[in-house]
Formats: C-alpha cells, structure tokens, sequence
C-alpha cells in the first residue's frame, strides 16, 4: 500500500513540477526581470547577485534589495559589491516589453530593480545579458522544440510501426530495414544544406525550430519499432480478431482497439524523447547549426561551456545545465510511472 | 689467385690506398669552403629539446603542396629560402643568397649563393637545386599553391642558372615586393626528387608517411620521426649553415618536438600542465587564465600588440541585376548611400567590441592596416569617436526618418531591416555581430544575425551573392600591401563587396590605379604616399567598415632562451633556430 | 544457417543503401573541402580549381560513386584530402582507440551493473530506494556536462592527466613500433573518459537488470525452487539469473552496434583521439571520403550489434531455437 502511496506522490510531484515549469516558461517575458537581448556592456560575466534583507550595517530593510557591482582594481575582470549602492526590489514592474505566446503585448514584470541596479540571479554572460531571463526566454524555444520533435517522432512513429505491425510480412520487412537505414546515415549534411538553402528571410527562431522537427522527423525508426511490437501482439487478442470478422476496416481497428493498447507505450516514448530531443538541440548548436543572435536556446546557453575560460572561472554558467536536471527528472518519473501503471494494467 | 697475381698482393694494396687518397683529396679540395651566416643573438646554450603543440597533424612534408598553417609550421622548421623576411625588423635580409643586385630596369634579379652549403643529408647544394625548386613550384599541372605568390605581372617569374653559385631571376615588370616573393619558398634537393617529378609522381613523394631519411631540407632541422596521431619529431641539422657570434653552428636544440593538440583549449591546459614549452595563437580570454598563474608555474605570456588580422562588416554592393533577388537589391538602394555606411560605422561601438570581445587585448581599426604594421600603416588616418547623433544627422540627411515606435524607415517608408551573415563556428565574429545588432538597434534599424557554418557562407559570398551583410576577418599573410591585391582591386578575387571584376564607383577605380601603381614603384616613400592614399579611401568611402584586430599573444616556459616573438607568422618559431634550453 | 544467410543479405543491402545516401547527402550540401582557400588572397581561383579538378571534386555523383564503389570492392577506402593519406589507415588507428575506449566503458559498466541491479531487485527497503534514485538522477544528467564536470575535475585536481591517450613522454620510453607504448600510462588516462561512459551507460542497464531479475524472481519455478529448500545464493545464480539473462542479451548486441558512435561527446570533450573528432572535422571540413568511410563503418558494427544479439539469443535460449 505504501508503496502505491509513494508512486502516487512521486508522479504527483513530478507533475506538478513539470506544470509549473512549462507555465513559467510560457510566460518567460512576465517571470524574467530583463529582455534576453538586453546587453549589459560594463557588467560582462557578472557573477549572481543574491537579494539580502539585512545590509553591512545590520540594519533590517522589510524589502529586500540588491547591492550594486563594481569593477574589482585589485583583480582585473573580477566585481566586488558595493554596499553603498543599494537597490531595493519591487515587485509587479514595469519593464522591457514583451509578448505573450508572440501576441499579447505586455509591460509587467514580476519583479525587478531600479536603475542602475541588476539583479543577476544567474549572474550574466559575455555581453553582460541576464542568464536568468535568457534561461526562461530560452526555455520558451528549447522546449517547444523538444516537444515538437517528440511529437513528430512518435506521430511518424505510430503511422509506420502501425502499419508494419498490422501487415507484417514484406512490408514489415520492409519498413524496419529502412529504419535502420535511417538510423545510419549522416544526417548532419542533410541539416547542414538544409540552413544553407533557407533565405534570409526566414527568422532564426524559424529555421530552429524547423532544423529540429527535421530531426525529429528522422527519429522515427525508434518509435515506430516499439508501436509495432504492441500492434503486432494486440493484433492477436481475440476482441481484435473478432472485430476483423465483423469486417472492420484497417482506420477503425487501429483507432478503436490497437491504439488504446499502444497507448501507454505512445505516452512512455513521448515523455522519453522530450529530453533527448532537448539535449540533441544543444549537440546541434554545438555543431554550429544553433539559433543566431541574439536569441537564447538552452544550447547557446550550454555551449559557452565548452570553452575552458569560461569552465574553470565562471561557475554561474553551470547553472542553467544543472536546472535542467529536474526537469528531466520529471520527465523520466512521469514516463516512468506511466509504464508502471501499463505493467500492473497488463498483468 | 693464381701464384703470380699472389706476390703482388701487397703492391696492388698500396696502390689502392695511395689513389684512394689522393682522390679524397681532391674531392675535398673542391668542396667550397662552407660560407655561414653569422647572426646576432645572444649565444645560447647547446642540446635541449622544445616541444611545441599543433592545432592539427601536418598533411605533408612536400614545401610544394603545402596549404594548410600546421604543416607549414613543420616544414619552415624542415626548409630555408632564398632571401628571407625577418619578422623582427618585417624587411628582407639574405638567407640561402648571400648577396644580390638588380638590374637598372627593376626586372632582373641576379642572386649569389652561398658556398659551401650542404642539404641535411650531406649533399652539396648549387644553383641546381635553386632552377629544380623553381621549376616544381611554377608547374601547372602540380597546382602549388606556391605559384600564385611567383606570379608577376601576370607571368610568372623565369629562372635561369649563371653558374653554379648564381641564379637570375627574371620578372615581366618591376616589382616592388620582388624581394619578398622568396621568402618561405623552400629550395628543394635535386638529388632526392628529381626522378620522382620526372616520372610524374612529385605529388606522392614526402607524405606524411615518407621515411625520415628520404627527406633532406637546408634548414635548421631535420625529420626524425613521425607518429601518426601524436606527435612529429625534428633533431638537429648538423649542416645548418649559419653560426652565431661566438661561432657555434646553429641550432642550438638538439630536438624540436611538435604534439598534435586539436582544440585551443587543450593546448592552454597542457601548456599549463608542463607539457608544452611555447604556446601561440590563442585567445584573450585564455590569456587571462594564464596570466594568473604565471609567476608561480615558471613561463611568462606576452602580449604583442595588434597582429595583421582585420576585421570588418560589409554590404553587398554587387550587381544582382542577373540573379533575382529583387529584396536584396532593393536593400542595395540603402547600402550603396556613403551617408548610410557611414551611419553605421559611427554608431558601432569598437571600444565595446575590443573590450568584450577580445577582453581589451586587440585595437579598434577605422582602416584595413593595423598599427602592429609599423612600416605601412597611416597615421594621419583620425579615429573618430562612436557618436549615434552623428549617425542619426547622416541618416536624416540621407532621407531616412523614424516612426512613432522608433523604427527606422527610408524615404520610401519601408522599415530598414537586414541580415548580418557569419561564419557559425568563428566566436569572436558571432559576439562581434551581437554587438552590432545592439548597437544598430539604437539607431532604430531591425538587425538580424545569421550564423552560416563555413562552406554555406562561402558559397553566399562568392557564388550567389545572396546576402545582405556580413562580417569577415583577413589575416594578412605579409606586412606589405601586395600581399592585399586580391582583396583591394577590383577584378581581385576577393574583393569581397563587389565581385563584378570592374569597378562601379570612382573610388574603386582610383584604388585600383593606386594598387597597381604601388606594386610597381621601387621607392619605399613613394609607396607609402600611395598606400597612404589607400588607406585614407577606405576609410571616408568604406567599401568595408573596419571593427578590430586582435593582438597576437604568445606565452614561454622561462626555461625558453632567445624567446622573440613577432607579428608575423610564424609567430614564435621564425627564429626556431636560435631559441635555446636554459 | 537460413536465418544468417538473410540477415547477411539485408546487411548489404543495407551498406549499399547507407553508401549511397551519404554521398548524396554530401553532395547536396554546399561547398567542399577547398572553400577555405578561396578566402585567402594569396591563393589564386586558378590553383583552387586545379586543385579540385586534381581530387576529383568538381565531377558528378554518380560518376564519383561508381568510382568510389570500385575502389571500396579493391579494399581501398578512398583518400582523405584533409589528411592527405589513405582513409584506410588513418580510420583503422583512431577505430582502435575508440573501441579501446568503449570497450573499457562496457566492461566497467557490466560488471557493476549486473550485482547492482541484482541486489536492488533482491533487497526490499532503502537500498533499493536508494539505487532507484541514484539511477534516475544519472539517468537525466545531460553527458555533455557530465564530462565537463569531469574535465574540471582532472584540471582543478591534478589527480588524472587531462586529455589525450597518451603523455608526450609515455612514447620515448619503448619506441615507436610498440602497440601500447605503456600499459600504465594508456590506463591512467583511459580512466576519467572510460568512467564518465560507464556512469553514462549504467542507469540503462541497471534498471534493466533489475526488472529482468524481479520478473524472474516473481516466478512461479523459482518458488517451486525454493520450496525444494535450495539455498538463496544458488538459486539467484543457477535458477534465476541465466533466465533472467536473456533479455540482457539484446543488450550486448546494443552494446556491440553503439560501439562506435557512442563516445561522441566523451572523445570531443576529453580529446580522446578516437573516431568522434575524427569525423566531426571531417564532416565540419567536407572531407568526404572519410565521412562515408565513418558513416558505413559504424553502420557494420550496427547490423553486426543486432546480428550478435539475435545469433546469441538463438543459441542460448532454447525456446526460440525451437520455432
């Protein structure tokens, strides 16, 4: 029974968690204090500036506030706070504009600082641009991604693992031996042509977003090689034979009988590939094929990290990689106890 | 034997013997007397061994076929030239030629070769080996890269044998680099390759997997050993024909060891580990990282001041009348306005770019010569501060006006909007372009930045023509301006903002009158009044707007003696032969 | 026999196919390897063209793959411009050093998957909870930064050599012709990448040791086994774990077919000179012949992967060999 109870609160909290983060996400412009693009040129690699009630002076402040960053003489390219320079944080600001879901046009921010103030939660970046607002702005992007790719994945997915499993014989031969075909080829070079034959015309957040559904579009053969196990034995069940004898068509078998079977599977691989497709975006920028300036992903913001200067002596640049470790977390407890949940159903 | 040849056995020895001596007598009278160069440095200490780290494994050994910076590396070390440029003072100075004149009309170049000099093998070289070198390089169907830079005057250059210690050399119009097209033209061994290029097969020999004996070079070291995906080991030229002061033959290194390290990063870390004993070409921000502990791992990093690189954003100022991009040349009408360049290049923040960028380490440019070129760059050029006011009365005045919003429109109304491409996996030039942005954003103008991996930029730039703008560095090879032909004339092939092949405004045809003019002027002062001039369009009609050069930063073990870097390439090895192990 | 003889015929078919579509793909991208030249002023459009003309870049797809084709039935790789050397050397020595590496990681990440597992299925209680936990965690750690992390920790520490296969030094000592210049010294930096593939390795296989024993461990011919008064330790080993080791089995053969690709990021990060770098210079630098030289080896080790597994599950389960 406990054991139930403690599946139940896991899916719960991770649930909960991944509601929660994809709602700030979406609403990035109203979460982050700063624009992504908003360049900070004599604040470069700012490191966090954390909000304080109490100042040097011991004094108690009801609202908490920020000191202000100075130069460091002593060490060239290093800040040390200024206790004289205090900004207190307001909350429900007015601040950079933004656009909800790119429609709704909006001020308010949740909180913010005055001028010349910065809260650097995260600290900043090598243009002085807050990593917190572009981890959120970035999210917006890397995630849509992820699910999009996912999505296409297991779409493409369910068609031809449907068909394979249902038909089986040459077919089935068939289109598993071009999946591993596809699994094979370098499709680097077909992305790289891709972004090279797009015009100029088309935005960055465009032609990202298009890159990745390509990738997404060649992950199939995974998918489709699970949704065709579960076709091919839940073709077997008796309630399906049956419906066959009263001359049911291929589209109702599938959507009636076989997909709710599939279901589950449907549902694991979904909540699988979300972060594997989030993390082949940052391979992708890495590569050199991420999303121009002066747009954020999680890729632009990860790939900073491949340079050895900015390893050993920012350590505020991990942050936004080690944030993204329970939202995978989430995702794997989500897809992890619908699979349970298929197990204790199938048995 | 039978018994008569028996009793004069001992005869018939001393015989051979007395022969044999008096034969290697001779043979040694008419070796010449060797005739070495005596350099300057500080006598340094004999045998030690460097190790120096290489962004990638040298693809050959062959001086002939050689394109790519790290092979080149390896073979400067291998190979010596006629008349080298040295990278301290960037004049020439006598290498493999002792001496030269030149003919009253500029054309012919008599050079006399030292005597005496033998390849790393042993073996004598002459004039020979000189009109052989020349020959493989200027063949067409080897397609050297080395051919180009023999190219004058769209001829190139005729070599003949005087005698066996003197070469002419005859160009098709005076040159006024003509000295300089020698340096790092590696003379080859006659003996060792003559048959392969006869039977055709020169471009096979002296591949990466050739053995180290079948590879002889004039200079300081020789080839010891190759490990494919390691390292490649040099020792010591015993036949290198220079001294220094106190009459030690150079080099003083016993071994110069080269390790393949691929990524930047990983030469920094191994350099700081021990590994390495010199470290070049690396970033300012790595810099920094080594600064810090550079008292207490015993090396020291300098910073050299501006190198020869430029980098610059430009237009596409072609003529897209055959290809269809009616939204690109309408854009045109805005970028071919001097005033809207000028625009632009005043509301850039260069300071922004040095310091962000390249961290402070690199000087902003308003011209395409960088102030580390000490001999040609002009210094009357002003350097007017970043003034978005003036930005925007230049705009006004060009008819542009801005919306409620701040949007900037042309006198037709349409909002000015365009792309900056660039190259993907170039960092600096991906910060450059957001700074840029940001700072044309102020002046109301909708900025986007397109990041092209390489070969997609290429072919936009070159091919199709289908860009807007973009932003580009040229590492000049060499301090003087012939070495920028290509770049400044019109029918250059890069000359990148306009490849029509014929110039479109009266700018572009008075610098392409001033080029060729300088190329053929012999005196120094004359052509610096023309480069001058150059230099002074570039900046007031901005075919290109100049942002920055990065300093060239270096760093040495304290063990390093004679460590002397220069601003040209090679940076810290062109004196590899005096450098010396405390 | 059948059986192979059809797998083998679907291989080539699948080799041909890969071939085929990588040259292709390259073509269809732009540019090729001599792009770089043509932006340095000193080189002349002449030379350039010379040059592809010399390597065959400027003539048809089909023309070049009919060629390559005939080269490949020879045994001859093709010719790596960017190395200027044949591909074939070139990929066998970096193919060694990759598979030196995964081989490391597979056999670390087996040996202590297999009791891990065995005892999280077996015991009830905190230790399981704890592995459980420990594998999800692991199992969402991005490996890019994990092997950051471990790049910091050998440069910060000074405990492990940073990079690389082998110390500038480690060659002097035996000479060049030896294999393995220094056992000592290869194991020394072997560590941090062979580590980082194993942690990145286990939660997969951990977790599948453990619902493969607790499948079996459910069953009813275990309880039967048990009631006969069998000892705990040998039933686990004689009874349930070669049952259970049957669905493992598909997983050497997945073992097997990533043996090649999957130390991408572990080589880029580490410099571990394998066939990652290799291939992602290649592809950045349009070195074409060693891309699809890559691409199809890592497609033989693929069908061979899957070949293995199915071969091994044929021999050792005896209720397939009776279909």
């Amino acid at each position: 029974m406990s054991e139930q109870v403690r599946q139940c609160a896991k899916l719960t909290v991770a649930l909960v968690l991944l509601v929660v983060f994809h709602a700030v996400v979406l609403l990035a412009g109203f979460f982050a204090p700063y624009g992504f693009a908003q360049q900070n040129r004599d604040l470069p690699f700012a490191p966090p500036t954390s909000p304080h009630f109490v100042d040097t002076s011991g004094e108690w402040h009801a609202r908490p506030f920020v000191y202000g960053l100075a130069d460091d003489p002593e060490n060239p390219g290093s800040y040390r706070i200024d206790a004289t320079a205090i900004y207190p944080l307001h909350f429900f600001v007015r601040g950079a504009p933004y656009k909800i879901a790119g429609i709704l046009g909006a001020r308010m921010h949740l909180f913010g600082v005055d001028d010349p103030g910065r809260l650097f939660l995260m600290g900043s970046d090598s243009l002085g641009r807050d990593q917190f607002s572009r981890f959120l702005f970035g999210g917006q992007l890397s995630l849509l991604a992820g699910i999009l790719a996912a999505g296409l994945s297991v779409s493409l997915g369910i068609i031809i693992g449907g068909i394979a499993g249902f038909y089986g014989g040459w077919l089935d031969d068939l289109l598993m031996r071009g999946g591993e075909l596809f699994l094979a080829l370098p499709w680097l070079y077909m992305l790289f042509a891709i972004r090279a034959a797009l015009p100029l015309q088309v935005s960055q957040a465009q032609v990202f977003l298009l890159l990745v559904a390509v990738v997404g579009l060649i992950g199939w053969a995974r998918p489709a090689r699970l949704i065709r196990g579960v076709v091919l034995s839940a073709k077997e069940r008796n309630f399906v034979l049956a419906a066959r004898g009263f001359g049911a068509s291929l589209a109702y078998l599938l959507r009636r009988h076989i997909l709710p079977e599939a279901c589950g599977v449907i549902l694991t691989q979904l909540a699988l590939l979300v972060p594997q497709y989030i993390l082949a975006e940052v391979t992708l920028t890495f590569l050199g094929l991420g999303v121009g300036e002066p747009m954020a992903s999680w890729g632009t913001l990860l790939s900073t990290l491949q340079q050895y200067y900015v390893l050993s002596s920012y350590w505020w640049m991990f942050l936004p990689a080690l944030l993204l470790i329970p939202l995978f977390l989430a995702y794997n407890a989500v897809a992890d106890a619908i699979q349970e949940r298929l197990k204790s159903v199938a048995l | 034997m039978s018994k008569k040849l028996h009793k004069w056995r001992p005869v018939i020895a001393c015989g051979v013997l007395l022969l044999s001596g008096f034969v290697a007598a001779f043979a040694s009278h008419t070796r010449s007397p060797e005739e070495l160069a005596v350099t300057d440095n500080t006598p340094g200490r004999e045998g030690g061994n460097l190790v120096v780290a290489l962004r990638s494994e040298p693809k050959t050994f062959n001086p002939a076929l050689v394109e790519d910076d790290p092979s080149r590396e390896v073979i400067d070390c291998l190979n010596a030239d006629l008349i080298h440029i040295n990278r301290d003072t960037l004049k020439t100075e006598p290498a493999l030629a002792k001496s030269w004149t030149v003919s009253p009309d500029g054309k012919q170049y008599t050079l006399h070769l030292r005597h005496g000099v033998r390849f790393s093998d042993g073996q004598p070289f002459n004039a020979d080996d000189v009109v052989f070198s020349f020959q493989v390089y200027l063949d067409e169907k080897l397609h050297s890269p080395q051919r180009d830079l023999l190219v004058v005057g769209d001829k190139p250059v005729a070599v003949q044998k005087i005698d066996d210690y003197t070469v002419r050399f005859s160009l098709a119009q005076p040159y006024a680099a003509a000295e300089r097209i020698f340096d790092g033209v590696a003379i080859l061994p006659r003996h060792l390759l003559e048959n392969a290029y006869q039977e055709g097969k020169f471009s096979e020999v002296w591949s990466t997997s050739a053995p180290p004996s079948q590879v002889a070079g004039l200079g300081p070291f020789r080839l010891k050993e190759y490990v494919p995906g390691q390292r490649v080991v040099l020792e010591k030229n015993p036949f290198y024909w220079k001294q220094d002061k106190a009459g030690n033959r150079l080099p003083y290194l016993a071994q110069l060891e080269f390790l393949f390290v691929p990524s930047e990063d990983a030469q920094v870390i191994r350099f700081e580990a021990g590994d390495t004993d010199i470290l070049s070409r690396f970033s300012a921000e790595n810099f920094a990282v080594l600064q810090k502990e550079q008292a207490v791992k015993g090396y020291h990093v300098s910073d050299l001041g501006a190198s020869l690189e430029y980098n610059f954003l430009f237009f596409n100022l072609n003529d897209l009348s055959s290809k269809a991009k009616p939204e690109i040349a309408a854009k045109q009408a805005w970028f071919r306005d001097l005033r809207f360049r000028q625009a632009v290049s005043f509301a850039i923040d260069r300071a922004g770019i040095v310091r962000l960028v390249y961290n402070g380490r690199a000087t902003p440019l308003w011209d395409q010569v960088t102030p580390g070129n000490t001999l040609w760059a002009d210094a009357a050029i002003p350097h007017p501060a970043r003034s978005l006011d003036r930005s925007k009365e230049l705009l006004k005045s060009a008819g542009f006006w801005w919306k409620s919003g701040g949007t900037l429109v042309d006198p037709h109304g349409t909002p000015v909007e365009f792309s900056i491409l660039t190259n993907s996996s170039n960092a600096p030039r991906l910060k450059m372009a957001a700074l840029i942005q940001d700072d044309l954003s102020r002046l109301g103008m909708n900025v986007h930045v397109v990041p092209l991996e390489f070969s997609a930029m290429v072919d936009r730039l070159l091919n199709s023509y289908d860009y807007e703008a973009a932003i580009m560095g040229i590492a000049s090879g060499d301090a003087d301006p012939t070495s920028e032909m290509n770049v400044w004339v019109s029918d250059g092939e890069t000359h990148l903002w306009n490849l029509a092949g014929k110039p479109s405004t009266p700018w572009e045809s008075e610098m392409d009158q001033l080029m060729r003019q300088q190329e053929v002027t012999l005196d120094y002062a004359k052509r610096k009044s023309l480069y001058d001039r150059v230099q002074e369009i570039v900046f007031q009609d901005l075919p290109v707007i100049c942002l920055a050069s990065p300093d060239v930063l270096v760093a040495a073990r304290n063990r390093v003696g004679n460590f002397s870097p220069a601003i040209l390439e090679p940076y810290v090895l062109w004196n590899v032969d005096e450098l010396y192990v405390r | 026999m059948r059986y192979v003889t059809r797998r083998l015929f679907h291989a080539a078919f699948l080799l041909v196919g890969v071939s085929f579509l990588s040259f292709a793909l390259l073509q269809w991208a732009p540019g090729d390897f001599f792009d770089e030249l043509r932006l340095n002023p000193r080189i002349s459009a002449r030379t350039i063209e010379g040059l592809r003309a010399e390597y065959g870049l400027n003539e048809s797809l089909p023309v070049r793959y009919e060629r390559w084709l005939l080269s490949i039935a020879k045994g001859d790789l093709g010719f790596s411009i960017a190395y200027n050397s044949p591909v074939g050397p070139l990929l066998i020595v970096r193919a060694r050093n990759t598979l030196v590496l995964t081989g490391a990681a597979t056999i670390i990440a087996w040996t202590l998957a297999i009791p891990v597992g065995v005892w999280s299925a077996v015991s009830r209680g905190w230790p399981s909870r704890a592995i459980g936990f420990a594998t999800s965690t692991l199992l969402t750690i991005p490996d890019l930064l994990l092997f950051l992390c471990l790049l910091l920790l050998a440069v910060r520490t000074g405990w492990f050599p940073v990079g690389g296969m082998f110390s500038p030094r480690a060659a002097d000592t035996v000479g060049i012709a030896a294999f393995w210049p220094s056992a000592e010294d290869l194991a020394a930096h072997l560590i941090l990448p062979a580590a980082g593939l194993a942690l990145v390795a286990l939660p997969v296989l951990i977790r599948h040791v453990r619902s493969a024993m607790l499948d079996v461990l459910g069953s009813p011919f275990l309880r039967a086994a048990r009631g006969h008064g069998i000892s705990r330790s040998r039933l686990l080993f004689r009874y349930a774990f070669p049952v259970a080791a049957n669905p493992l089995i598909s997983l050497i053969g997945f073992s097997i077919a990533t043996m090649l690709s999957g130390s991408l990021v572990a080589e880029v990060v580490l410099s571990w000179p394998g066939l990652g770098p290799l291939l992602i210079e290649a592809t950045l630098s349009r070195d074409v012949y060693v891309v699809v030289a890559i691409v199809l080896l890592s497609a033989v080790f693929l069908v061979l992967g899957m070949l293995v597994s199915d071969l091994l599950l044929f021999a050792a389960d005896p209720r397939i060999r009776q279909e």
